[in-house]
């Protein structure tokens, strides 16, 4: 099932220099490249249907055509490493297994919309990776990939590795431009949308590591190569990272389209220790849980995600066993999106603490019939409501738990003491 | 006039004017969009998401009021079932970590959170688990406390004194429901605005050292001012009050909007001047050191005017229009010399490019207005030739050193109206005490040409003349606030279409007119 | 999140060593903004102390050209920055989702029961420090441990025991 595009050089040693880089074909797409008219890359990019692979699926062809034509300023690029949502951990490979081919993805990227200044945002606490990926970004200035001359042409580009330092809001992509900014990641109103007023004001273009990556197989291969692979509305190919209950957790590139239980068993080897499945976490922890009934009829595109009430999100998989207590795994949800929240919008900022304690006493034994109706209903309150969807990620899938296996918040509220004493507080 | 245009809200059409966001747009016609982080002078920010309203045009199911500017035709929905339902969910949210101390807090009864509750919410909390806990009671420096556990976090303060200070002593310090708004350690609020953020604090978050426990503001009388701080004449209410066998007192003075003078702030030293209209006032008439009735100082004022050879007066460069005619009047019928001599009252250096002015008088352009000389040659080639001053309450002091006031008036007897005790009344004859301009109705003309009208708001128990009414006295020809008025239209056409009545609140500007009356 | 406004004074003026002062000066010319210069100078600072002070926030504010508390905001907004020193060896235990699901808590109980020390305290000799994070980014290797800055796999607690001995 597995297919190796984007992971073509991931088992290749030394994969990140760029002599072996070059060796498997790294910067080879530039002549061809240089030879095009930007909107002619633009217009193929479209044509390969890629769809932005940060978690919204955008197609990235189209939001580059966002962007306003002579304006008189710069345009930027943002690469967005941030990959904060819990159970993705894709971008990290390509940073250290292939940067390369990231950065020839940024110099295609940049030529097709005009920029000359690209920041690669990486989250903070990628510490050695973003080692290897500025390693590579100097190797590439040396070798001339990156500089007054790209490759030799008439074409400057400079990239820029900024350092987040702990905080998964900015994945957001106007928190991410704040940051940049200096600023704390706080969410911008949109519109205005980045592609028309996004860094220091001027028109950006932020993409997330994989969907640059993808750009050389869509230049060497051309965009028919690329939608040979996935289905019609979903072409191409992902990193999956499934992780949780399965025998061989990892990340694994597959055509997208493959039905979510197969892969489980026949990609990551089936649920661990021969126990049964009990639910399966789609595509990262903000998306909507399946029941294995529902998983069965899943497929691992952007389509059926939609259809399931779910979301391919970012691609990462996660799978629960029976024995996970789903009350407290909701608080373990709900606790990391409290810690991350921004702070900026009301319901965000004050309503997930507030679903938090509620949950705590659940937990606790504390907890009555009217606080779960009251934690699904803030669910209701406060998603939609915000500059931002940081607390729809949360409240999503809360909500998806407390209606799939409300039982097992009730059996919390009628028992007489607390069934469990892992009620964690800050 | 701004362009108009026509929208619906819930379904009725209102015209409304062009090129404003919707809180603002339909604000002006009456209806209220619920808002806690705007603010027309800090812009919109858009993190209270009390003001989300539904717009039916396509555009997501919600947006911000604050962020979405009113567009011709648009469909605005504000009392919608789930728009309302927001309002109460947003209310709920921002009150579950409020510590609800609005018997102790000094904001209740002009809190937006106490109002909009009353309005828009009126439920019984569900709050059953222990709220956020943050800090009480810190001293921000600049004469501001804030409570952390009031803040909503909407961040006007941070805004206000990042866009309109530029200095950015305060922060929003952290993330999630533990972010709160705070000073960098040892870098204090230190700028000449820093209370208006006590203003712009939507809830009693910041309060004023000054006014801290002073009043509940539902008993405050207000009425509306303009400082005599400096010549900006930084529009302002008066909130004062007399309790129980007690007098009439000024708690605070507040900025008021005039958008062609000072916006919506004004400065902490004009902010705080009200203290000079309660404190070290001159109270009873004097014969040289020694308090009589006002008849008898009176009787000798008028005695010393009819003995002298040659009088100087003296006006305040703080005196009204109206007094001003009035005591010019006066010295046409004395046959005196006048002057409006007040160079002390200018400290160079000392204004800034926003609102405070070098020159600390209210209306030395009503000296320029009605033809005052105020050259320190004329006062004193008047003083040497005279032998009787009148100073209608202008402080020598601030222009002369006391030995220098001394040699000046040698030969010369002063007959001074005064609001203050001050060091340079220790060599008048007789002293009056007058009225301040807390006490009176009249006109000002700004740095910038603004007439500008402030009403009376204190009544002391021991009500004092005015100085009107002591150029009256003097035999000054004008004796009725009809005939100054009339007068000073005279003075200043611009005021001819109105009564001192119908002065338009924002002022008049007599450059535009005096532009008019050119081209005319 | 708890409150990291609270923050630690030395009593002594900082500044950027040579390495850090020609590595501000560098970076500094890659952005249009000299507030854009807010987190790497923060990182510099943390490199070279292992902690950001009062002093150190002013110290950036002051070289940047920027207001302190916009500094402090960032400091305190950005969970990364240590506002405080320490141990020798700062262990994070990732607490999310993935990691959670495979037996991070027994790591945690670990080091509370045989090493004492529990999450935002370090040990009495100072060697190591212990905090919990959110999702480091290595859902499928979970669960994962990560000391001053290198990444340990695939974590339990006999190869944490293990490792623990060679630190030193």
């Amino acid at each position: 099932m597995e297919v190796k595009i984007l992971s073509a050089k991931f088992d290749i040693k030394n994969s990140n220099k760029l002599k072996t880089a070059k060796k498997h074909g790294a910067y080879q797409t530039l002549e061809k490249l240089f030879s095009m008219e930007p909107a002619e890359v633009i217009e193929e990019v479209k044509n390969s249907g890629l769809r932005g692979r940060g978690g919204a699926g955008f197609p990235a062809g189209v939001k580059w055509s966002f962007l306003p034509k002579d304006t008189g300023k710069p345009v930027y690029l943002a690469v967005n490493s941030d990959e904060s949502e819990p159970a993705t951990f894709k971008d990290r490979y390509i940073l250290v297994k292939d940067p390369h081919m990231m950065i020839e993805g940024i110099i295609i990227c940049s030529y097709a919309i005009g920029s000359h200044d690209t920041y690669i945002y990486v989250r903070g606490e990628y510490t050695t990776q973003v080692k290897v990926l500025q390693a590579a970004i100097d190797e590439a200035y040396k070798a001339g990939y990156l500089g007054e001359k790209v490759a030799g042409h008439d074409f400057r580009l400079d990239v820029t590795v900024h350092r987040g330092a702990g905080a998964y809001v900015c994945g957001e992509e106007t928190a991410l431009l704040e940051s940049i900014e200096g600023r704390k990641g706080q969410p911008r109103s949109k519109p205005p949308f980045p592609a028309v007023s996004g860094l220091y004001g001027c028109p950006t273009i932020i993409n997330n590591v994989q969907s640059i990556a993808s750009l050389p197989f869509i230049m060497q291969e051309g965009a028919d190569a690329y939608k040979a692979y996935g289905t019609e509305k979903s072409p191409g190919t992902h990193l999956f990272g499934i992780s949780g209950h399965v025998e061989k957790p990892g990340l694994y590139e597959l055509p997208l389209g493959l039905p979510i239980l197969e892969v489980i068993d026949k990609v990551a080897g089936g649920v661990w220790k021969g126990r049964k499945l009990k639910a399966v976490i789609p595509g990262g922890s903000s998306t909507p849980v399946l029941l294995p009934e529902e998983a069965a009829t899943t497929t691992l595109d952007y389509e059926s995600m939609a259809e399931h009430k779910t979301m391919f999100g970012s691609g990462g998989i996660v799978v629960l066993d029976e024995t996970v207590n789903i009350v407290e795994l909701v608080q373990n949800l709900i606790n990391f999106y409290h810690h991350e929240s921004c702070g900026q919008c009301t319901p965000c900022r004050e309503g997930l603490g507030w679903m938090k304690k509620i949950t705590q006493k659940i937990l606790k034994g504390e907890g009555s019939m009217a606080d779960i109706d009251l934690l699904r209903e803030l669910c209701d309150n406060i998603e939609m409501k915000t500059v931002c969807v940081l607390s729809a990620a949360c409240t999503m899938p809360v909500r998806s738990y407390l209606d799939k296996f409300r039982h097992e918040f009730e059996a919390y509220v009628t028992a007489n003491e607390p069934l469990v004493a892992e009620a964690t507080e800050e | 006039m701004a362009d108009k245009i026509k929208l619906f809200v819930n379904g009725e059409e209102v015209e409304v004017e062009a090129g404003k966001n919707l809180i603002d747009a339909v604000g002006a016609v009456g209806i209220e969009i619920p808002h806690l982080c705007y603010h027309p002078a800090l812009g919109a920010d858009g993190n209270c998401r009390m003001c989300l309203v539904g717009i039916e045009d396509g555009r997501p199911p919600l947006v911000p009021a604050c962020k979405t500017r009113a567009q011709e035709g648009m469909k605005v929905l504000l009392d919608a079932k789930h728009i309302k339902k927001i309002q109460r969910d947003v209310m709920e949210l921002e009150l579950i970590n409020h510590p609800i101390d609005c018997p102790v807090c000094d904001q209740a009864g002009e809190c937006k959170l106490q109002d909009y509750y009353m309005s828009y919410d009126q439920a019984e909390s569900r709050m059953t688990v222990a709220p956020v806990k943050k800090n009480k009671k810190m001293d921000f420096g600049g004469g501001v406390v804030h409570d952390q556990e009031r803040c909503i976090i909407c961040g006007r303060c941070v805004r206000f004194l990042r866009q309109i200070t530029k200095t950015g002593e305060l922060g929003i310090i952290n993330r999630t429901d533990v972010a709160r708004v705070n000073i960098f350690p040892g870098r204090p609020i230190n700028n000449r605005y820093g209370i208006n953020v006590v203003d712009l604090c939507p809830v009693g978050a910041m309060t004023s050292s000054d006014f801290r426990f002073k009043q509940r503001v539902w008993f405050l009388k207000k009425a509306l001012s303009v400082c005599h701080g400096c010549s900006k004449g930084c529009n302002l209410t008066i909130d004062h009050n007399k309790e129980k066998n007690k007098d009439d007192i000024i708690y605070r003075f507040r900025p008021r909007l005039n958008e062609q003078v000072n916006g919506y702030f004004i400065c902490d030293e004009g902010r705080l001047s009200y203290k000079l209209e309660n404190e070290d006032r001159l109270t009873t008439p004097k014969i040289g050191t020694v308090e009589r009735d006002l008849t008898d100082v009176l009787a000798s004022c008028k005695n010393e005017i009819e003995m002298s050879t040659n009088v100087t007066i003296l006006l305040s460069p703080n005196a009204s229009l109206e007094q001003m005619v009035a005591v010019k009047a006066l010295a046409g019928k004395l046959n005196a010399s006048i002057s409006g001599f007040s160079d002390g009252y200018i400290i160079t250096g000392d204004g800034d490019d926003y609102l405070i002015q070098d020159d600390k008088a209210a209306n030395r352009k009503g000296l320029e207005l009605l033809g005052i000389d105020t050259s320190q040659q004329g006062f004193e080639q008047a003083i040497a030739e005279a032998d009787l001053l009148i100073n209608f309450g202008n402080n020598l002091g601030l222009s002369y050193g006391a030995d220098a006031l001394k040699t000046l008036l040698t030969d010369t007897k002063t007959i001074a109206c005064a609001t203050h005790d001050s060091e340079y009344l220790a060599g008048a004859k007789l002293t009056i005490a007058v009225r301040s301009y807390s006490e009176y109705d009249g006109c000002v003309v700004n740095c910038d040409n603004i007439l500008q009208k402030f009403n009376k708001a204190v009544t002391k128990n021991n009500e004092l003349p005015t100085i009107c009414e002591i150029a009256a006295e003097f035999g000054g020809p004008l004796t009725s606030p009809a005939e100054i008025f009339a007068e000073l239209q005279q003075a200043a056409p611009a005021l001819k279409p109105y009564q001192p009545a119908t002065i338009p609140a924002e002022g008049l500007n007599l450059n535009d007119s005096e532009a008019a009356n050119v081209t005319a | 999140m708890s409150d990291r406004s609270q923050l630690i004074s030395t009593g002594e003026p900082f500044q950027f060593d040579k390495k850090r002062d020609a590595e501000f000066e560098r970076l500094a010319k890659r952005y249009p903004t000299r507030e854009s210069m807010i987190l790497p100078a923060l990182w510099l600072t943390q490199e070279q102390e292992g902690w950001v002070s009062q002093e150190a926030i002013a110290y950036i504010a002051d070289r940047i050209g920027t207001f302190a508390s916009k500094v402090y905001e960032a400091a305190t907004f950005y969970t990364m920055y240590n506002l405080h020193p320490m141990g020798k060896y700062h262990i994070c235990v990732c607490r999310t989702l993935s990691c959670w699901l495979r037996g991070k808590q027994e790591i945690v109980d670990y080091l509370r029961d045989e090493v004492g020390i529990t999450p935002g305290n370090q040990t009495e000799d100072g060697r190591f420090s212990l905090e919990e994070v959110e999702c480091l980014g290595h859902c499928g290797t979970a669960p994962v441990v990560q000391i001053n800055g290198e990444f340990y796999e695939n974590m339990d607690v006999e190869k944490l025991k293990s490792l623990l001995a060679t630190l030193k």
